[in-house]
Parts: C-alpha cells; sequence; structure tokens
C-alpha cells in the first residue's frame, strides 16, 4: 500500500465524519452533490470584509482588466438606464445601513477527490457581491500577509487555475502534485503509533489556512 | 442598557420602526448558470422564472444582510444550505438592454405586493411564510461582453402611518435569564428537528421564568390564548442592535391584518444565531415591542417598496463585467500569466516577468527559426510579436515550421508572415500579432534593374527602420547570411537589442549583438568610454585578427561589456553578397538535422530572457564558458554572447567576442554613412559587389596585410 494516498472510498468516510463535526461545530461545510451521478464534494462559503488591492504584481493587462471591471458599476453614456423612466418609490422606513470602506467578499471552498493524484484536492475562488470572480492577485491582496509569504515559499503548493472538473467554471485549486508527499511522514507517525487518523482533516488543517480558510481546533477531536 | 442612542434620546414618545433591507449576494456561480440558461434553455424566451436565494442570521457583526443566490438558484427543489432560510423569487430575464430598461418596474413590484396581500388574506401565508420573503430578480445577460446588468426587489407591504416602537431593541440576555434562553435555544431546534428543517422563518413563542414555549405561525389560535400580548419570533438576517432585517416588514403586515384588532402589543424577537469558534450563542438576539396598526382585510393592497439601491445609493440597476471570468481569452491570458507567475513564487522569485512579457519582438524570418522562436516567446507570456518574411509556405516546410499545416500549402501556399499571425492567434488569442510580406534587400543583391525596383527597396528599407524603432528585440532568424546586414545595421544605429540565431547542418550560433552606447552623449558624467561608441569601441579594442593580447595573462575575453561585443558580421573578413549564387542546391537550402532549428530558435528566446533579466540589459558583461562555475549574474544564470552548439557531440560552447573594427555592418564607418547618406548609401552597398564594403572598411587593405594568413577564425559553420 502506497502510504500518503488515500483510496476514494476513504475520502468519502473522511468527508463524512468531517461533516459531522461541521454540523457539531456549525462550521457551515455540506455535501453537494452532482446531479445524476455519484460524485461530490465538500463545500463552505464564508464571507469576509476585506480590503482588496488591484494592482495586480505584475499584469500589466491585469491591472487594465481591474480596473475595468471596478468601474463595473457606471454606465457608459449610451447606456444609461433613465432613472426618470424608473418609476420606483423610495422607503422611509428602511434603516440606512452603516457601509464601512471596506468590500464584503464571498469565499468558497470546495474539497474534491483526485483519482489521478489518489488525494483530495483544494479548489477555492473568491467573488464580491455582484458574483465577480477576483483574480489571484486580488485574492491574496485579501489573505494575511503572513500567508501570503508562506503559501509563495511553501514547498507543498502550487496554485493554478482550473476548471471545476464537476462544475465547469474556472477555480483556483492548490495542486495535489505534492500532498502525498507531505501527507506521508504524518501518516507514518501515526502508523508507528498505531493511531488512526482523519486523512482530510489532517490534510485540510494543512492547506486551509494558506488559502484563508477557517479550520477550528475542535476537528483535531476527529482523527479517526 | 446598551441600546441608549441618539434615536432613543430624541423622541422616545414617537418611534418609529426601520428595517435593515437586504443587500443582494450573487455567488459567480449564479452568473455561469444564468449564462447556461440562457444559452441552453431560456433563449428568447422572456416569461418570468422561479428562483431561489435563501438568507442566514448567524453572521458576525458588521457584515451586510444579505439574500444570497448561488449557482444551485435556478432549481428551486434544491436543498437550502443548512441553518439557512429560503426565499423565491421570480426572474425576469430580457432579451435587450432596452426591454430591461423599459419593463415597468413599479408594476412588477406592485404584482408581487398583491400576491402577498392576497396570500395573507386568504391564510395561506399563515400556512406557509416563506410567501412573505419573495423576491424579484430583473436582469439583462450581455453575452457578448460578458456584462450583466440586473436589479433586486424585496417587496415589503407598508403601513401609511410606520409602526410605532413601544418598547426599544434590547439584547436578548438583557431580557432574557440564562435559564430562559437555554429554553428558547432548546425548543427551537426542537421544533425544527420536529418539521425536519434546520431553520423556521417564523415562530409564536410564549414564555414563563422557567421555560419557553414555540410554535408555528399556522398554530396561532391554539397557541395563543390571551393575545392582549404576543410575542413572535423571526429569524433575523441582521446584525444590527438597532434594527430588525427585512423579513419581518411583511410578517407585522400579515399579524396586523389577521389579528390586528385583538393585538395590543406585539413583542418581536429578532432570533439570531451564530456560532463562533465552536460557542454557538443567541443571547445577542433583539427584543422590542410595537404597537401595530389595523390593516383591515377590505382594504386594497396597501403600498409597497423594495427595489434595491445600487452602490451609489441610487435607486438604479447595477451592473457587473465579468469578461475577466467568462471571456474564454481572458481565462486564457490569465492561465498563462499564472503559471508563468509560479515561477516567482518558488524558483525564481526576483524574476522580473513585466520587462520580459512588455518585451516587443521582431522575427525577421518565419521559417523553422521563427516558428519555434515565436512559439518559446508565448510560452515566456511575450504579447507582441511581429513576423516579416517574403515566402510563401511550401508542402515540405509544415514538418519543420510548427506555424504551419499541409492545408496552408495549397493553392500555392499562404504567406508565411501572415499565416504565421493567424496560427499565433488561434493558439493564444491573447497575442499582439502582425505579419509583414516584404523583403529585406541584400548587400550584392541589386535593387536599381528600375525605377520601381529601386523605389521598392526605398520602401522596404523604410519599413524595416520603422519596424525596428517599434519593437525592442529584433530577432534574426533568416536563412541567408546577407540578408542580416541590414537589419544588423540599422538596430545598431538604433541600439536596438539583437538577436541572431543561425543553422549550419548540426551546428548553430545564437548571439546577441554588441549594443553600441547611445550615440549622444547626454549626461556629462564621465565614464571612461562616454565618448561615442563608435569610436571608443574603435580605439579601445584592437582587432581580434591583427594583434595579440597586449596584457600577458589576461584573457582578451573575457569579461567583455555589452557594448563592446561583435555583431555576426563582427568575426567575417568578406563583406556578405550573393551566397546563393556559387553554391549547391544542397548548400543554398536549409539542410539541418531537425532538432536544431527547435534547440536553437529557444536558445534564442532563453538568451533574450536572460538579458532582459539583466540590470545592464544588452550592456551586460558577456559570460563564456569560463563563468559556469561562478556566481551567475542574473536570477535564470549566464548572459552569454553567444552559444554555438555542436549537435554531433551535443556540445554548446559560449564564446564571447569583441566588435571588429572594420565590420562590414557595425564599425563605426559603416554606421557613420548609414547615418548621414541613408538610402543612397544603402544602395550602394545592395547594388554593388563585395568590395564596395571592403574598401570603405579598411578590409581590402587587410587582406592585403595579412596575405594567405591564417585568419582567426570561429567554427562558424553557416550552411549558407
Amino acid at each position: 500500500m502506497n502510504l500518503g494516498a488515500l483510496e476514494e472510498d476513504t475520502f468519502s468516510t473522511c468527508c463524512h465524519l468531517l461533516l459531522q463535526k461541521s454540523e457539531q461545530l456549525r462550521d457551515g461545510w455540506s455535501w453537494e452533490s452532482v446531479q445524476g451521478s455519484p460524485e461530490g464534494y465538500l463545500k463552505k462559503t464564508a464571507l469576509r470584509s476585506a480590503v482588496i488591492t488591484s494592482n495586480a504584481i505584475w499584469s500589466q493587462e491585469g491591472s487594465k482588466c481591474n480596473s475595468e471591471a471596478h468601474s463595473c458599476c457606471q454606465y457608459s453614456s449610451d447606456q444609461q438606464v433613465s432613472e426618470k423612466s424608473v418609476v420606483v418609490d423610495e422607503d422611509d422606513r428602511g434603516c440606512t445601513v452603516p457601509e464601512g470602506s471596506s468590500q464584503f467578499l464571498q469565499y468558497e471552498y470546495h474539497i474534491l477527490y483526485s483519482c489521478s493524484y489518489r488525494t483530495p484536492v483544494l479548489y477555492f475562488r473568491a467573488c464580491t457581491l455582484e458574483g465577480r470572480s477576483l483574480s489571484l492577485e486580488e485574492v491574496w491582496s485579501s489573505v494575511h500577509p503572513d500567508f501570503q509569504v508562506r503559501l509563495r515559499t511553501s514547498p507543498l503548493n502550487t496554485i493554478s487555475q482550473q476548471e471545476h472538473p464537476l462544475l465547469g467554471q474556472p477555480f483556483f485549486m492548490l495542486h495535489p502534485c505534492r500532498t502525498q508527499e507531505f501527507m506521508r511522514p504524518v501518516l507514518q507517525v501515526a502508523q508507528d503509533q498505531h493511531r488512526s487518523l482523519n486523512y482530510v482533516v489532517v490534510w485540510l488543517s494543512v492547506v486551509g489556512p494558506l488559502v484563508g480558510l477557517d479550520f477550528p481546533q475542535e476537528y483535531s477531536t476527529l482523527l479517526q | 442598557m446598551a441600546s441608549g442612542t441618539s434615536e432613543a434620546a430624541s423622541s422616545a414618545t414617537d418611534l418609529k420602526l426601520q428595517f435593515a433591507p437586504f443587500s443582494s449576494a450573487l455567488e459567480a456561480g449564479f452568473w455561469h448558470q444564468l449564462t447556461q440558461k440562457k444559452l441552453n434553455d431560456y433563449r428568447l424566451d422572456e416569461s418570468p422564472k422561479c428562483i431561489k436565494g435563501f438568507y442566514y442570521n448567524g453572521d458576525p457583526v458588521g457584515l451586510p444582510i444579505r439574500l444570497t443566490l448561488e449557482y444551485s438558484a435556478f432549481d428551486v427543489d434544491a436543498p437550502t444550505p443548512a441553518h439557512c432560510c429560503p426565499a423565491l423569487g421570480t426572474l425576469y430575464n430580457t432579451n435587450t438592454l432596452d426591454a430591461f430598461k423599459t419593463i415597468d418596474k413599479k408594476a412588477l413590484l406592485e404584482k408581487v405586493a398583491k400576491e402577498i396581500w392576497e396570500a395573507i388574506q386568504s391564510g395561506a401565508a399563515v400556512k406557509d411564510p416563506s410567501i412573505l420573503s419573495k423576491f424579484i430578480l430583473l436582469t439583462f445577460a450581455d453575452l457578448k461582453k460578458y456584462h450583466f446588468y440586473y436589479w433586486f426587489c424585496f417587496p415589503a407591504l407598508c403601513f401609511p402611518e410606520g409602526i410605532k416602537l413601544v418598547k426599544e431593541c434590547s439584547y436578548l440576555e438583557q431580557v432574557f435569564s440564562a435559564k430562559q434562553i437555554e429554553s428558547l435555544q432548546k425548543v427551537y431546534d426542537g421544533l425544527c428537528t420536529n418539521k425536519g428543517a434546520t431553520a423556521l422563518p417564523y415562530f409564536l413563542m410564549k414564555y414563563t421564568e422557567d421555560a419557553v414555549q414555540i410554535a408555528l405561525l399556522e398554530d396561532w389560535d391554539t397557541f395563543f390564548t390571551d393575545t392582549k400580548k404576543v410575542t413572535v419570533g423571526i429569524y433575523d438576517p441582521c446584525t444590527l442592535a438597532q434594527h430588525p432585517g427585512w423579513p419581518l416588514r411583511n410578517l407585522l403586515a400579515l399579524l396586523a391584518n389577521r389579528w390586528g384588532s385583538k393585538l395590543d402589543t406585539v413583542e418581536v424577537l429578532c432570533y439570531r444565531d451564530r456560532t463562533l469558534q465552536g460557542h454557538r450563542s443567541i443571547e445577542h438576539s433583539v427584543v422590542f415591542q410595537v404597537k401595530l396598526p389595523e390593516l383591515p382585510s377590505s382594504s386594497v393592497c396597501p403600498k409597497s417598496v423594495g427595489w434595491e439601491k445600487n452602490p451609489k445609493g441610487a435607486m438604479g440597476p447595477r451592473i457587473v463585467n465579468l469578461s475577466e471570468c467568462m471571456d474564454p481569452k481572458r481565462l486564457a491570458e490569465s492561465s498563462v500569466d499564472l503559471n508563468l507567475k509560479l515561477m516567482r513564487w518558488r524558483l525564481v522569485p526576483s524574476l522580473d516577468l513585466d520587462k520580459v512579457v512588455n518585451t516587443k519582438c521582431l522575427l525577421l524570418g518565419a521559417g523553422t527559426l521563427g516558428c519555434n522562436v515565436a512559439r518559446t516567446l508565448m510560452g515566456w507570456g511575450v504579447r507582441h510579436i511581429t513576423f516579416v518574411d517574403n515566402a510563401k509556405i511550401s508542402y515540405s516546410n509544415p514538418v519543420r515550421q510548427p506555424l504551419y499545416e499541409f492545408e496552408d500549402c495549397l493553392g500555392g501556399g499562404k504567406s508565411k508572415a501572415i499565416a504565421a499571425v493567424d496560427r499565433l492567434t488561434k493558439i493564444f488569442p491573447g497575442v499582439v500579432a502582425e505579419g509583414y510580406n516584404m523583403s529585406i534587400p541584400m548587400p550584392g543583391h541589386p535593387v536599381n534593374f528600375s525605377q520601381a525596383t529601386l523605389s521598392q527597396a526605398q520602401k522596404d528599407v523604410e519599413q524595416l527602420e520603422k519596424l525596428i524603432s517599434e519593437h525592442d528585440v529584433v530577432f534574426l532568424l533568416m536563412d541567408t547570411r546577407e540578408s542580416r546586414w541590414l537589419p544588423t545595421v540599422i538596430a545598431a544605429s538604433k541600439r536596438k537589442l539583437v538577436v541572431n540565431a543561425a543553422l549550419g547542418f548540426d551546428t548553430f550560433v545564437v548571439m546577441r549583438h554588441g549594443l553600441k552606447k547611445p550615440a549622444v552623449s547626454q549626461s556629462g558624467c564621465g565614464a571612461v568610454d562616454s565618448s561615442p561608441s563608435c569610436s571608443s569601441t574603435s580605439s579601445s579594442s584592437s582587432t581580434p585578427a591583427g594583434s595579440a593580447p597586449s596584457v600577458p595573462g589576461s584573457s582578451l575575453f573575457s569579461n567583455i561589456p555589452g557594448h563592446k561585443l561583435g555583431c555576426y558580421f563582427c568575426n567575417d573578413v568578406v563583406a556578405p553578397g550573393d551566397s546563393t549564387r556559387d553554391r549547391t542546391l544542397d548548400q543554398q537550402c536549409t539542410v539541418s538535422r531537425p532538432g536544431l532549428a527547435m534547440i536553437a530558435g529557444a536558445l534564442a528566446v532563453e538568451m533574450m530572457v536572460s538579458i532582459l533579466q539583466h540590470s545592464e540589459g544588452g550592456y551586460a558583461v558577456a559570460s563564456s564558458s569560463d563563468d559556469r562555475m561562478n556566481e551567475p549574474p542574473t536570477s535564470l544564470g549566464l548572459v552569454p554572447h553567444q552559444i554555438r552548439g555542436f549537435l554531433s557531440r551535443f556540445d554548446n560552447v559560449l564564446p564571447a567576442s569583441l566588435a571588429f573594427d572594420k565590420c562590414t555592418a557595425c564599425s563605426p564607418i559603416v554606421l557613420d554613412h548609414y547615418e548621414r547618406e541613408r538610402f543612397s548609401f544603402l544602395s550602394k552597398v545592395f547594388n554593388s559587389s563585395h568590395s564596395f564594403l571592403e574598401d570603405l572598411t579598411g578590409l581590402t587593405l587587410l587582406h592585403q596585410e595579412t596575405q594567405a594568413a591564417e585568419i582567426w577564425d570561429m567554427s562558424d559553420d553557416e550552411s549558407i
């Protein structure tokens, strides 16, 4: 048996246990199944206020696109929706909600199983409340600087942009090419001490924080 | 009491209840799914569609109250996320922006308001209170630009006089004992489990000092025996201390309409249920009391409000531009960029990709070398690539020239420069490629047959001068020696970086030309060699052919700065001429081992990238084979002058050589004549034999001096 690898049925069991704990902790993980297929994935969403800066570190193209996207609420003159034609009553009972200068970002985290790497894979994306996905540079700027450094220098992870295998939409993915490698010593220790552990939980506690995913310590009591 | 605010201070007697409106929250997947629906299902169908959103009451303080729609919004039977309340909506997706603008928003709102009002009166809303949180979404999807226009409406029935607050907002922990709170949480969870749900939008409640009881809205009559004062709970997505969330509005309308005449005061519990770090609490729920005005059944539907304000705070729609995440071309660009950026993360953190990506490359020649150079440039994310070639694609080309296919050869063959651009754009639409089907005039190939040929040559020269000016790096990738002469002269004069690649049968040379110092020294600083480079080069460098190194023990060829490096012609003691004239066919054509062009083409690009990474660019001191063990000058390693490869031995060497003061292309006298006389000088070169340039540069004299001598020669093993 290849220590470091995870079989698909073990993946399902691990996810199931993780879900139970999540329900207990109200941590928000859910299992999303794909219609007409036994396949599925763990999903969690989180909303956070964040200050994003769009000065992409090197991509000139990118910063151009970003500024375009950020001005998306502006109408160009030919697109002007005449507000006079809009007969809409203003409301006098709605309170004005104080809006800070910060933006709110919706993060989505998906855990899938990779047959070719025989490991779990973390997919993620972040979008504004309007549903615009962020570029990776924008996501970074919203992640804590310590983690930015860690992720950029971490030998464990490589990020690439990929289509979500089940949804067909663009996501970022922590590439699983090194996952077995960094899981192996952990699994080895557990094996030597005749302890069982939950592969997905251990793995997620390592990779999750790198992309801003909050993964409470309480999960550590769930290592079967 | 924690809730003492200016509001409370102003007039305690006449406080009106205000509600926190929903903000719409769309996940990226929603727009992807809408796009799919529009393209595959709806097409031109504008009829209203059922969609589903949800809201959540467990947010930390500070987050906006939201109605969220995700990709599953189009499947109204899809499960609602745990601990969230569903809200059903109607989607109006218009086919045109005009329809989006002109659709009667007031009528849409009134229609839904009427449905809600009727459901209240009929009692349907008592049985299924989710009717109270209906919403409208108006959209227009511009799928050419991937711009989405949208406007949400969360209809709310209004009390004309507002709702009087009898008792201000307090936190639950200020009103309830710990025991009551515990009991409430327990009975709430119990009722959820009972109903097979994980959240209840509305519930009824009564309590004693010891215990709390709750029930569904439909059990009103059996649950409340005394209706002087009743308590209702709402699942409240709001986090503000002083305001309930939007879902309360229509519930109050329902209460007023059905039981208003019997009610004295209504106590409202805004049930908020959050878990932080595994710790669940409802203590921060908010409680207040109101006096409900009557809304008799006979009355017409009350006034309604609910269109969402846009980010500017105006009543108007929102637009979101999703071209970056939906347009396949933009996706390709960001993926390519990301791939390159990965190099910087770990392997080469100091890599300056900007310099590479923004470099404009001119490829003279779109054959085996040109195709391979272009592909490698694209791999590096270079966006601006221009081809110059005058040939058509022939049947033998596609197997060696990876930008062409068999089809391109048919009907006489497409122009290489044009076909290469088409292919590049197909491979990567983000590229900015241009092609010029033109000839480059050459020494020894006369252009003075007629006025027409002469003016054509002049036009070609001007075009080439313009192209070289407009680009940052010039690649010499032609198949003849003499066609490299003109661009070498022009680029040297314009101080452009030149990367040259040439193939023999199983040997190649890839080199950068020496980059002359700026012609006019503008700064007054006294650099040793600050005089115009032309003279400095000739005065300070001895000719490789002539003299031996003056300092014994120091190699003449080590540490040559970029401005003193030679060009392709510097090693020659004959001027370029018509090389095709006295050659056999196998000598004329590029007969080389098929892998050679790929190797040389790739090395040419990698050399350019290494030069760009050097802080001094083209002026970088040339690395040689001896430097292989030393600390490399750039994050990517060495910056050689030349790479000479010998495929038979699978070996490369890195020689460096000085500019030759009698060079037929880059020597001061040639550049000087070119800069002063322009085309009249060039046409003399084109139209004359070797001797013109050789006389000019002094090579003729040199020949006489060194008759029959063994000339210093690197194995410049050109086939042509």
